[in-house]
């Protein structure tokens, strides 16, 4: 069986990314040999890099990218609790339904780890208005190149973690034990650009302030059990970046992604990131995701990862419903293409731009292609 | 510029709810600020079970009522309020060929919109706008300007399925797949759907025709297909077309935009940014055009003053040079606000353009 090929590596190592964490199952190869996916003693490795079969086959991990859609029932719902027709205790009913029904919908789908889909989150950024200091909430402004729009944060003042709401925002409760629980959250350099900056007199330093308060969320949320932790930097790849603001982000990543407790994925979406992956191998990260719809996988060619890999290959912007098949020769593709020993399959981006009843069904078809594959 | 809330008495007589008490004081309150001289006929026909023809002579009724409400504020040119369309997107596309509805999608915050995905080539079906203009024309004491949504927003507003797998063996760029897919998407929404639709809207009288491209600014390496797809479907009308574009980025905007071929005023939002210094890119680029000045936001209850509208459009005029080209309008359509706030914003909006006008003489 060879369910990614034979894969040729320089050494075997494993490092275990935070001694505290013995349940941690991460570990960080650089591998070496050539060996064939049935080779890998799963017991040593654990969850990673493959889970397996009830018989014995590898299977490639998937998991979601971040917000999901409301349901018909919910939209309906938060509309009447506007027009004062429904009380909010009857709203968080009804966001409690969505939360068990997306979670549900996960675990059917064996995906790892599980996340709470944002639902009540206005947009990526609106809860750290509550959760920071020196953030005012500003007016209407376009998400990239989306029809949906975000309220810009306003910088006025100093920033730092509060933690006000952190509950209310990262539904840890509601997320199952077992499986591990993801916290997605705005990257610091995407914050910081997208942001109307009022109070810092460089982008580097509103970088660094919101690299550390994102870093003491992520403290907190470690407590409560989060174990993988998702900082989303579409900013890194929608339009040109330059080397001040890349390594600004670097500087960034090395407050927020160290020593959390837990793995640490940077995803980037909505642009091409084989132009800066040289440097974005430097992130300390164990994990990269890239927008398969975005990037060139022939860029990739040149690398060697020595981290996961996650191909968003499952398109969040198009009701079109990919088949099992499609994503299969895709994924063939980026293994022709790209070494790297663990492969994540994911949506390219958040599915809150699709209606609830597609996005269910590229959830399923997340499911199905992992068992094609393996196949 | 186009929307009004729609009247609550009409929704609820169309939804079959029954029509409360809170809906005729609504009516009442109405047609006495707006000189609304049906309201009689509206109370008894609101009294009958629904019927085709019910339903039919209240949206005629909902439109008068529409027509009189920014007549009384003072507008100069009018529509209805669109009060018969369901929204500036669903109304098109329900009442066109090749799309499937899949459900919501969010705007922002609570605010949604049904989404459809084009799943055939899409196809004219009929002209969804005429019925209402008719009527609009027959009773509007004003002059009229018509709202259309143009054919890039319809587009960008939509899931491409059709004309993506229809190429897609001819591709393995994803990102080329998706430019040229949604070329052929636009071009063709252009060409079979929107502009059948203006030139029915112009023989039957039309005088000005304001193209709704909202979505324009949206993917910057597409803005020649919304030229383009413009110049495709009004080549050869005659009749004034404008262009509104509202919350983008004017810069990318340029040069492109001076390829439009036959419009004659750009129609933008300033008030909600405060971006009035945008205004320097039309000097910039040696754009002559008119200029629809988006004077109060329509996304807060805030209530501009008429002082403020006059220094906005006292500002413009500074930076235009010429009082002449300037029209002035909201940023955008009322229909998010109450009545009360959307009326208010109007009535503001007529007193600072009086009070410019003043100044200015």
């Amino acid at each position: 069986m060879a369910a990614l090929g034979p894969v040729l590596f320089q050494a075997y190592e494993l490092t275990r990314n935070s001694l505290e964490h013995s349940r941690s199952t991460f570990t960080r190869l650089i591998p070496t040999g050539i060996f064939a996916p049935e080779n890998i003693n799963i017991g040593i490795f654990g969850m990673g890099p493959f889970q397996q079969t009830s018989e014995g086959k590898a299977m490639l991990k998937a998991d979601l990218a971040g917000v999901f859609p409301r349901s018909e029932t919910l939209v309906e719902a938060t509309r009447a609790n506007v027009r004062g027709r429904l009380s909010r205790e009857q709203l968080d009913a009804a966001f409690d339904r969505d939360y068990a029904a997306l979670v549900s919908l996960q675990m059917e789908a064996d995906l790892d780890p599980i996340v709470d889909g944002q639902l009540n989150w206005q947009d990526h950024f609106r809860p750290f208005s509550e959760l920071f200091t020196g953030i005012k909430v500003g007016s209407l402004t376009r998400w990239f190149d989306n029809n949906t729009f975000y309220r810009q944060p306003i910088i006025s003042g100093k920033i730092g973690y509060r933690g006000t709401s952190l509950q209310r925002y990262f539904r840890g409760d509601i997320l199952p034990a077992e499986g591990r629980k993801k916290a997605v959250l705005p990257g610091p350099l995407t914050f910081a650009k997208l942001s109307q900056n009022m109070a810092y007199r460089s982008l580097a330093d509103l970088v660094e302030d919101l690299a550390r308060a994102l870093k003491d969320t992520t403290t907190e949320l470690s407590k409560a059990g989060y174990e993988y932790f998702q900082f989303d930097e579409p900013a890194l790849v929608f339009d040109q970046i330059g080397k001040e603001e890349l390594e600004a982000a670097r500087r960034g990543f090395e407050i927020c992604a160290t020593g959390t407790g837990g793995e640490v994925a940077l995803k980037t979406y909505f642009g091409d990131v084989g132009h800066i992956m040289n440097a974005l191998l430097d992130f300390p990260v164990d994990c990269i995701g890239i927008d398969l719809y975005a990037t060139s996988i022939e860029s990739l060619a040149k690398y060697d990862f020595d981290i996961s890999l996650s191909c968003g290959c499952v398109d969040g912007r198009n009701s079109l419903v990919e088949s099992p098949n499609d994503l299969k020769g895709l994924l063939a593709r980026v293994r022709d293409n790209v070494r790297s020993e663990q492969l994540v399959i994911s949506p390219n981006c958040d599915l809150e731009f699709l209606p609830y009843s597609v996005a269910e069904k590229k959830v399923r078809l997340l499911s199905e292609t992992r068992k094609v594959v393996s196949e | 510029m186009g929307s009004l809330p729609k009247a609550p008495w009409l929704l609820s007589y169309l939804r079959g709810k029954g029509v409360e008490p809170s809906d005729l004081d609504h009516l009442t309150k109405w047609s006495k600020i707006s000189g609304f001289e049906a309201e009689s006929e509206t109370r008894f026909i609101l009294a009958q079970p629904k019927s085709p023809d019910t339903e039919r002579r209240l949206r005629e009724l909902a439109s008068l009522l529409g027509i009189r409400v920014l007549e009384s504020a003072g507008l100069d040119y009018v529509y209805d309020g669109e009060a018969n369309r369901i929204e500036m997107y669903e109304h098109p596309i329900r009442n066109s060929s090749g799309f499937r509805f899949y459900g919501h999608v969010r705007s922002f915050d609570d605010r949604y919109y049904r989404k459809a995905a084009c799943v055939q080539k899409v196809g004219f079906r009929t002209a969804y706008h005429l019925v209402e203009f008719t009527f609009v024309k027959q009773r509007a004491k004003r002059k009229i300007k018509v709202p259309v949504t143009g054919p890039y927003t319809l587009a960008e507003w939509s899931f491409n399925e059709f004309y993506q797998k229809r190429l897609a063996s001819q591709y393995i760029d994803f990102r080329k797949l998706k430019f040229d897919a949604k070329r052929d998407f636009v071009l063709d929404l252009a060409r079979e759907i929107v502009r059948p639709n203006l030139q029915r809207l112009v023989e039957a009288g039309a005088e000005w025709i304001q193209l709704d491209e909202p979505a324009a600014v949206t993917r910057k390496d597409e803005i020649p297909f919304f030229v383009e797809a413009f110049n495709e479907c009004t080549a050869g009308l005659v009749c004034k077309l404008s262009v509104h574009i509202c919350y983008s980025n004017y810069r990318l905007l340029y040069p492109h935009i001076l390829d439009l071929k036959n419009c004659s005023q750009l129609a933008l939002e300033f008030a909600n940014r405060d971006a009035y210094n945008e205004l320097k890119l039309l000097h910039e680029f040696d754009d002559k055009r008119e200029v629809g000045l988006g004077v109060v936001d329509v996304h807060v209850d805030t209530v501009e003053s008429p002082e403020l509208i006059r220094d906005r459009i006292n500002y413009a005029v500074k930076l235009l040079g010429d009082p002449e080209r300037i029209y002035v309008n909201p940023d955008c359509g009322l229909r998010t606000r109450t009545w009360e706030i959307s009326y208010a914003k109007l009535c503001n909006l007529v007193k600072g353009a009086a009070l410019a006008q003043e100044q200015a003489s």
